[in-house]
């Protein structure tokens, strides 16, 4: 049954032939291929509901599919693909993806960092603190936006609300929907706080595995909190930190739940007024479901993948010259 | 969804939740329980409240052996929702709503929906509305489905808040403050003035009735976009009611303009016949506060639906049946006694069931007279295959303007470029 039995080493001599053959066979299935069996539902169900579904769109993509319009079938080679380039409903949901990914990103992992840093002391009530930061992540992320949603309310929204006591958007409250900025730091706002402790815990998890004496040698050498900080435990911690950032990105591409909530119509998948917020999941779901034409649909969802191929391997590498030595 | 981890986690936590109410464990009653015949199990798909609670208690009296589920929804998802299923092949409802503003892309489907004209439904065609009859045709001529409702468009207007600004609270005196639109303009601009408090939800509230009282929408039957037919005179007047400061400027349907209903915001909303039972829901506690007037302008029709049957389904024979029970003039006449539907069978327009009939919650509003007068007189509108697309491109436009991120003059320039890169999609 082990499997971590060696194999007698080839020098010695080979064991006596044994008499029952399917003993043996018996014993080299079981230490050869059982594993596999073991490993396989994974796999099985990665190729039923991943692999299956991503080929098949490949398919879609390079076909006329239009449900309005069933007369309309046969290969469109890359005609779907030529008409993304030029389009610009597309080059607009790739800017407000990418906006509203560093506005998320940035401030949230480096947020996670200090907050995780802080946990890291000595603290009353650490536990407390620990998952009260995970809470956020907790809360189902289409109730949290709804709520933000009214949060973010040009009447009797509490973000004016705020506005108001500090003077600003009395006479015309301010419509978070209506302008690209506004929108954009809204659902960023919405990103950030449900990913913040999520992160934080990932980042405190990594530095409780720093050894102490480091910290301590350097405190003896003069450096500062701030100075520890970016010299030892963010390159202690980095393989979190890519781990982390990957994640991010492409949880941030693929941004569908927060604008969508966040329209005053969401049915409409349209991500505001002039699509202000409609990030690249939203006009994928629009393109296939409102427009019905899911051959098109398909083809952005394939650009929609290299791009956070390319994306998630650019922020690798440059996280990883970070923290690396200078 | 996002990390890989938690997404599995979530992804397992979903499918059981969806798995609880996607009806699935209503799938398993399909024993018998003692009743006569092969049991079926009907499951009817449709929006908001439709009045079909009394109808389902009737027909399973009635019937034993049929036992009928009905699931309710938002509008546009449990119509998306039918698509899917549709290219899905399996998991459609037996029986669902279409709304008119999506009869067109199912029309084209035909293939997907069972004829009724083969289940004999082609005797009733003479007691509908002509134009109601064909919306729901396919191009080879295949019946899809039956008619439920009609909308008619009506004016409703909040008494309590007319009397507060010294305006008639009076049904006929009301509705010959504003003939046309631009007189209910001035009067919005008076009610304004005088309270301070704004006069219609939205602009694109203004947009959609004017635009249903046109010969002609955004498509004509050729299926060619017309901006400059009935869609300019409904978008300048909807410019002109946003520039006149009479709008609330609320997203029409959405949580705050449900808001806009109790904190008073708005004193007028423009009234099809389900309406209705949108102003009852949304705020049950104004009852004998709403009244219903004329619309300016004449009479046209916004929205109502059709009952059509999947071919996908088990029972569809069971399915039909209960379709065909349920758009008899009995049961007609009951939905619009619960919800306010008006029936698209011209010949209830006279019954007195339906003309004597006072809505309690409207101030006792002879809603049947009002809506049965608008509905007999109006001239149907063809909605083209891209119309639903195409008003959501134009209300945005509206929306911006009412944002304050476009110039109201600039505006139709923009609606009509909008409206035009909707209707070149997917021209091959």
């Amino acid at each position: 049954m082990s499997l971590t039995e060696l194999r007698p080493a080839s020098h010695r001599p080979a064991p006596p032939p044994k008499k029952v053959k399917t003993r043996s066979w018996l014993y080299r299935f079981d230490n050869k291929t059982i594993p596999y069996v073991f490993i396989s539902p994974f796999f099985i169900l990665f190729g039923i509901f991943g692999v299956f579904p991503l080929v098949f769109n490949g398919i879609v993509a390079v076909r006329n599919w239009r449900l309005d319009d069933p007369t309309l079938t046969g290969w469109a080679g890359f005609a779907n693909f030529e008409r993304l380039l030029s389009d610009e409903d597309f080059w607009n949901a790739l800017g407000n993806t990418f906006g509203i990914f560093i506005l998320s990103t940035v401030p949230q992992l480096l947020l996670a960092l200090i907050i995780a840093n802080l946990l890291n002391r000595k603290l009353r009530g650490n536990t407390f603190w620990r998952i009260g930061i995970l809470l956020p992540y907790l809360t189902p992320v289409v109730a949290s936006t709804l709520v933000f949603a009214i949060f973010f309310a040009r009447d009797n929204g509490m973000a004016n609300w705020f506005l108001s006591l500090v003077g600003f958007g009395e006479e015309t409250p301010l419509d978070w929907r209506a302008q690209k900025w506004s929108a954009w730091i809204a659902i960023a706002t919405m990103v950030n706080w449900k990913w913040i402790g999520y992160n934080a815990l990932l980042y405190l998890s990594a530095m409780q595995a720093i050894p102490k004496d480091v910290y301590e040698a350097a405190a003896v050498d003069g450096a500062g909190a701030w100075r520890q900080l970016w010299r030892i435990t963010v390159p202690m911690i980095q393989p979190v930190v890519v781990f982390t950032v990957i994640l991010s990105t492409i949880g941030g591409l693929q941004l569908f739940n927060e604008p969508m909530m966040f329209d005053e119509n969401p049915q409409s998948a349209s991500g505001g007024s002039a699509h202000q917020f409609q990030t690249i999941a939203q006009l994928i779901y629009k393109v296939g479901w409102k427009d019905l034409d899911l051959g098109y649909a398909a083809a952005m969802s394939w650009a929609l993948f290299l791009i956070i191929l390319i994306v998630a391997g650019v922020n690798t590498l440059l996280t990883r010259r970070i923290g690396g030595d200078r | 969804m996002r990390r890989t981890l938690s997404a599995v986690a979530a992804g397992l936590a979903a499918t059981l939740v969806i798995a609880g109410c996607s009806g699935r464990d209503l799938e398993s009653s399909n024993e018998t329980e003692g009743g006569s015949g092969e049991q079926v199990t009907l499951k009817v798909a449709f929006w908001g409240d439709m009045g079909l609670d009394k109808l389902k208690a009737d027909y399973e009296k009635a019937h034993p052996n049929v036992k009928i589920v009905l699931n309710t929804g938002e509008f546009n998802a449990q119509h998306e929702d039918l698509q899917k299923k549709l290219v899905a092949g399996t998991g459609a409802p037996d029986i669902s709503a279409v709304d008119e503003g999506f009869i067109v892309q199912f029309r084209n489907q035909s293939d997907k929906f069972v004829n009724l004209l083969d289940k004999g439904a082609g005797e009733f065609e003479s007691k509908y509305l002509d134009w109601k009859w064909k919306a729901s045709m396919s191009a080879d001529g295949k019946q899809i489905g039956l008619g439920t409702d009609v909308g008619g468009l009506a004016m409703c207007y909040r008494s309590d808040l007319f009397k507060a600004a010294g305006l008639p609270t009076d049904r006929e005196q009301v509705s010959k403050l504003w003939t046309n639109w631009d007189q209910f303009i001035e009067v919005g601009k008076q009610y304004v003035a005088k309270t301070g408090k704004k006069f219609v939800d939205s602009g694109t509230n203004m947009f959609n009735p004017v635009l249903a009282q046109q010969p002609v929408g955004f498509y004509d039957d050729q299926e060619q976009l017309q901006m400059n037919g009935g869609p300019k005179v409904a978008f300048d007047v909807s410019m002109k009611a946003i520039d006149a400061g009479i709008s609330a400027n609320l997203a029409s349907f959405q949580p705050n303009w449900n808001q806009g209903f109790k904190k008073d915001q708005f004193a007028v909303l423009a009234c099809p016949a389900w309406m209705l039972g949108h102003i009852q829901e949304t705020a049950p506690d104004q009852k004998g506060k709403w009244d219903i007037a004329a619309i300016p302008g004449g009479g046209g029709n916004w929205g109502g639906s059709w009952w059509t049957v999947p071919s996908q389904g088990k029972n569809i024979d069971a399915a039909t049946d209960f379709v065909k029970w349920m758009v008899q003039p009995e049961q007609q006449i009951e939905v619009f006694k619960t919800v306010g539907n008006l029936p698209s069978q011209p010949d209830l327009y006279k019954d007195p069931a339906v003309l004597d009939y006072k809505k309690e919650f409207m101030s006792n509003a002879p809603t049947g007279q009002i809506f049965a007068a608008t509905a007999a007189n109006l001239k149907p509108q063809y909605l083209g295959k891209k119309n639903g697309p195409t008003r959501v491109a134009v209300e945005n436009v509206i929306t911006r303007v009412q944002q304050g991120g476009l110039k109201s003059d600039a505006a139709w320039a923009e609606a009509v470029k909008q409206a035009e890169k909707v209707a070149k999609t997917g021209k091959a």
